[in-house]
Protein backbone atom coordinates (compact mmCIF):
# COMPACT_ATOMS: atom_id res chain seq x y z
CA UNK A 1 0.00 0.00 0.00
CA UNK A 2 1.21 3.33 -0.86
CA UNK A 3 -0.31 6.97 0.62
CA UNK A 4 -0.31 10.55 0.53
CA UNK A 5 -0.12 12.07 4.01
CA UNK A 6 -1.91 15.36 4.11
CA UNK A 7 -0.93 17.31 6.98
CA UNK A 8 -3.83 19.51 8.00
CA UNK A 9 -5.33 21.06 10.98
CA UNK A 10 -7.17 17.71 11.66
CA UNK A 11 -3.47 16.55 12.10
CA UNK A 12 -3.16 14.36 9.28
CA UNK A 13 -5.78 12.75 6.55
CA UNK A 14 -4.56 10.10 3.84
CA UNK A 15 -5.27 9.00 0.87
CA UNK A 16 -3.85 5.23 -0.01
CA UNK A 17 -3.69 3.57 -3.36
CA UNK A 18 -2.18 -0.11 -4.50
CA UNK A 19 -0.52 -0.61 -8.03
CA UNK A 20 -2.58 -3.05 -8.76
CA UNK A 21 -3.78 -3.01 -12.42
CA UNK A 22 -7.53 -2.29 -11.75
CA UNK A 23 -9.75 0.21 -12.42
CA UNK A 24 -10.32 1.58 -8.70
CA UNK A 25 -5.90 1.62 -8.55
CA UNK A 26 -5.63 3.68 -11.62
CA UNK A 27 -8.11 6.58 -10.24
CA UNK A 28 -6.94 6.67 -6.65
CA UNK A 29 -3.39 6.90 -8.60
CA UNK A 30 -4.72 9.31 -10.39
CA UNK A 31 -6.02 11.25 -7.57
CA UNK A 32 -3.08 11.33 -5.51
CA UNK A 33 -1.27 12.79 -8.83
CA UNK A 34 -3.43 15.41 -9.14
CA UNK A 35 -3.51 16.60 -5.20
CA UNK A 36 0.06 16.68 -5.41
CA UNK A 37 0.13 18.90 -8.53
CA UNK A 38 -2.41 20.90 -6.95
CA UNK A 39 -0.40 21.55 -3.74
CA UNK A 40 2.88 22.38 -5.14
CA UNK A 41 1.32 24.94 -7.32
CA UNK A 42 -0.64 26.43 -4.48
CA UNK A 43 3.12 26.59 -2.95
CA UNK A 44 3.56 23.49 -0.73
CA UNK A 45 6.02 21.09 -0.93
CA UNK A 46 6.13 17.74 -1.14
CA UNK A 47 8.27 15.01 1.40
CA UNK A 48 8.80 11.20 0.63
CA UNK A 49 9.91 8.61 2.75
CA UNK A 50 13.65 7.40 1.96
CA UNK A 51 15.04 4.50 4.11
CA UNK A 52 12.79 5.29 7.30
CA UNK A 53 12.48 9.11 7.25
CA UNK A 54 11.22 11.81 5.09
CA UNK A 55 13.38 14.21 3.09
CA UNK A 56 12.08 17.12 0.32
CA UNK A 57 11.24 15.76 -2.78
CA UNK A 58 10.80 17.93 -6.32
CA UNK A 59 10.46 14.91 -8.80
CA UNK A 60 7.61 14.56 -10.56
CA UNK A 61 4.66 11.97 -8.90
CA UNK A 62 5.76 8.53 -8.44
CA UNK A 63 3.29 5.82 -7.51
CA UNK A 64 5.66 3.59 -6.45
CA UNK A 65 6.73 6.13 -3.61
CA UNK A 66 5.60 4.25 -0.46
CA UNK A 67 4.59 7.59 1.33
CA UNK A 68 4.71 11.24 0.13
CA UNK A 69 3.74 13.82 2.48
CA UNK A 70 2.14 17.36 1.75
CA UNK A 71 4.04 19.80 3.60
CA UNK A 72 2.59 23.52 4.64
CA UNK A 73 4.13 26.63 2.87
CA UNK A 74 5.89 28.82 5.04
CA UNK A 75 5.38 32.34 6.19
CA UNK A 76 7.74 34.74 8.94
CA UNK A 77 6.15 36.43 11.69
CA UNK B 1 -30.81 6.88 16.08
CA UNK B 2 -28.08 9.28 17.67
CA UNK B 3 -26.92 8.36 21.52
CA UNK B 4 -27.38 11.60 23.08
CA UNK B 5 -25.27 10.62 26.03
CA UNK B 6 -22.45 10.14 23.85
CA UNK B 7 -23.01 13.14 21.90
CA UNK B 8 -23.18 15.45 24.82
CA UNK B 9 -19.79 14.08 26.11
CA UNK B 10 -18.37 14.61 22.54
CA UNK B 11 -19.57 18.08 22.87
CA UNK B 12 -18.13 18.79 26.06
CA UNK B 13 -14.62 17.32 24.71
CA UNK B 14 -14.54 13.81 27.03
CA UNK B 15 -15.12 11.51 24.71
CA UNK B 16 -12.79 10.51 21.33
CA UNK B 17 -15.56 10.01 18.35
CA UNK B 18 -18.26 12.07 17.14
CA UNK B 19 -21.12 9.90 17.55
CA UNK B 20 -21.90 10.42 14.00
CA UNK B 21 -19.03 9.89 13.40
CA UNK B 22 -17.33 9.60 9.51
CA UNK B 23 -14.01 10.01 8.10
CA UNK B 24 -14.60 13.93 7.31
CA UNK B 25 -13.50 14.23 3.93
CA UNK B 26 -10.17 14.88 2.96
CA UNK B 27 -9.40 18.51 4.00
CA UNK B 28 -6.84 20.63 0.99
CA UNK B 29 -6.24 23.73 3.49
CA UNK B 30 -3.71 25.12 1.07
CA UNK B 31 -7.01 25.89 -0.94
CA UNK B 32 -8.69 28.29 2.19
CA UNK B 33 -7.87 31.25 3.27
CA UNK B 34 -6.99 31.09 6.97
CA UNK B 35 -5.95 34.58 7.99
CA UNK B 36 -9.32 35.26 10.15
CA UNK B 37 -8.76 32.67 12.52
CA UNK B 38 -7.80 33.85 16.10
CA UNK B 39 -4.09 32.50 17.22
CA UNK B 40 -3.44 29.00 17.95
CA UNK B 41 -6.64 28.06 16.71
CA UNK B 42 -7.93 26.01 14.19
CA UNK B 43 -11.80 27.26 13.00
CA UNK B 44 -14.80 28.20 14.77
CA UNK B 45 -15.79 24.29 13.42
CA UNK B 46 -13.53 22.53 15.72
CA UNK B 47 -14.53 21.02 18.88
CA UNK B 48 -12.51 20.24 22.09
CA UNK B 49 -12.35 16.34 20.91
CA UNK B 50 -11.04 17.68 17.76
CA UNK B 51 -8.15 19.29 18.89
CA UNK B 52 -6.93 16.40 20.92
CA UNK B 53 -7.77 13.94 18.25
CA UNK B 54 -5.98 16.39 15.40
CA UNK B 55 -2.77 16.56 18.12
CA UNK B 56 -3.20 12.26 18.94
CA UNK B 57 -3.05 11.99 14.97
CA UNK B 58 0.16 15.13 14.67
CA UNK B 59 2.09 12.48 16.91
CA UNK B 60 2.04 10.13 14.44
CA UNK B 61 3.06 11.77 11.67
CA UNK B 62 5.39 13.82 13.32
CA UNK B 63 6.97 10.70 14.19
CA UNK B 64 6.92 9.26 11.12
CA UNK B 65 8.94 11.89 9.72
CA UNK B 66 11.50 12.23 11.64
CA UNK B 67 12.28 8.58 11.98
CA UNK B 68 12.57 6.74 15.49
CA UNK B 69 15.78 7.98 15.72
CA UNK B 70 15.41 11.69 15.61
CA UNK B 71 12.09 11.36 17.59
CA UNK B 72 13.55 9.29 20.07
CA UNK B 73 16.13 12.33 20.44
CA UNK B 74 13.35 15.18 20.32
CA UNK B 75 11.92 13.53 23.07
CA UNK B 76 14.86 12.93 25.07
CA UNK B 77 16.41 16.39 24.80
CA UNK B 78 13.25 18.67 24.41
CA UNK B 79 14.95 20.27 21.31
CA UNK B 80 16.33 18.98 17.68
CA UNK B 81 19.37 20.90 16.46
CA UNK B 82 20.57 21.63 12.85
CA UNK B 83 23.92 23.26 11.87
CA UNK B 84 23.73 25.78 8.87
CA UNK B 85 24.93 24.93 5.51
CA UNK B 86 24.87 28.61 4.68
CA UNK B 87 26.68 30.17 7.62
CA UNK B 88 29.57 28.22 9.34
CA UNK B 89 29.89 28.12 12.61
CA UNK B 90 25.72 28.80 13.06
CA UNK B 91 23.16 25.80 14.03
CA UNK B 92 19.52 26.24 14.59
CA UNK B 93 17.53 25.12 17.50
CA UNK B 94 14.50 23.56 17.01
CA UNK B 95 11.70 23.56 19.75
CA UNK B 96 7.95 22.35 19.47
CA UNK B 97 5.62 24.95 19.21
CA UNK B 98 8.50 27.71 19.46
CA UNK B 99 10.11 30.31 17.24
CA UNK B 100 13.73 29.09 16.38
CA UNK B 101 16.67 29.37 18.21
CA UNK B 102 19.74 30.89 16.17
CA UNK B 103 22.80 29.51 17.99
CA UNK B 104 26.68 30.88 16.76
CA UNK B 105 30.28 29.14 17.74
CA UNK B 106 32.73 31.43 19.66
CA UNK B 107 33.91 34.15 17.35
CA UNK B 108 30.84 34.04 14.72
CA UNK B 109 28.91 36.71 13.81
CA UNK B 110 25.05 36.24 14.01
CA UNK B 111 23.59 36.39 10.35
CA UNK B 112 20.74 38.33 11.74
CA UNK B 113 20.39 40.94 14.36
CA UNK B 114 17.81 39.17 16.95
CA UNK B 115 18.56 35.17 17.75
CA UNK B 116 14.84 34.38 17.25
CA UNK B 117 13.13 33.30 13.96
CA UNK B 118 9.82 33.05 13.84
CA UNK B 119 8.28 31.02 11.01
CA UNK B 120 4.68 29.47 10.81
CA UNK B 121 2.81 27.67 8.53
CA UNK B 122 0.53 29.24 6.58
CA UNK B 123 -2.42 27.57 7.57
CA UNK B 124 -3.23 25.76 10.95
CA UNK B 125 -1.34 22.84 12.01
CA UNK B 126 -0.87 20.98 15.30
CA UNK B 127 2.40 22.30 16.93
CA UNK B 128 4.23 18.88 16.84
CA UNK B 129 3.63 18.23 13.28
CA UNK B 130 4.39 21.67 12.11
CA UNK B 131 7.77 21.09 14.24
CA UNK B 132 8.71 18.21 11.67
CA UNK B 133 7.63 20.17 8.57
CA UNK B 134 9.88 23.11 10.14
CA UNK B 135 12.78 20.29 10.48
CA UNK B 136 12.85 19.36 6.74
CA UNK B 137 12.54 22.96 5.70
CA UNK B 138 15.74 23.48 7.99
CA UNK B 139 17.32 20.59 6.82
CA UNK B 140 16.65 20.44 3.32
CA UNK B 141 15.83 23.84 2.21
CA UNK B 142 17.86 26.75 4.32
CA UNK B 143 17.51 28.88 2.03
CA UNK B 144 13.59 28.83 2.21
CA UNK B 145 14.46 29.85 6.02
CA UNK B 146 16.42 32.62 5.48
CA UNK B 147 13.72 33.87 2.61
CA UNK B 148 10.82 34.13 4.91
CA UNK B 149 12.52 34.88 8.40
CA UNK B 150 11.18 37.18 10.75
CA UNK B 151 13.67 37.59 13.54
CA UNK B 152 12.85 38.15 17.03
CA UNK B 153 14.54 39.44 20.01
CA UNK B 154 12.42 36.87 22.29
CA UNK B 155 11.00 33.42 22.31
CA UNK B 156 7.27 32.78 22.05
CA UNK B 157 4.79 30.13 21.14
CA UNK B 158 4.14 30.26 17.42
CA UNK B 159 0.59 32.23 16.24
CA UNK B 160 -0.26 29.58 13.61
CA UNK B 161 0.07 26.38 15.37
CA UNK B 162 -1.92 24.76 18.20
Amino acid sequence: MHRIIVANRRGHQVLEWETTDTQEARALIAEAERIIHEARQKGCVVSKKIDGRHVIDTEPFDPNVEEYQIIAPIAGG
Amino acid sequence: MVDLSALWRWLEGHAGACPYDQEPELERPWLKRWNHLPKRTAGPDFSRADYRSARQRAVEVARTTLGDELWAQLRRDGYLELPSRIYPGVSYRLRVGRRIEVRCANGVRPPWIYPYLCINPSYPLPEVEFFAHLYLYVRDREHEIVRVAAPQPWDQALGRTF
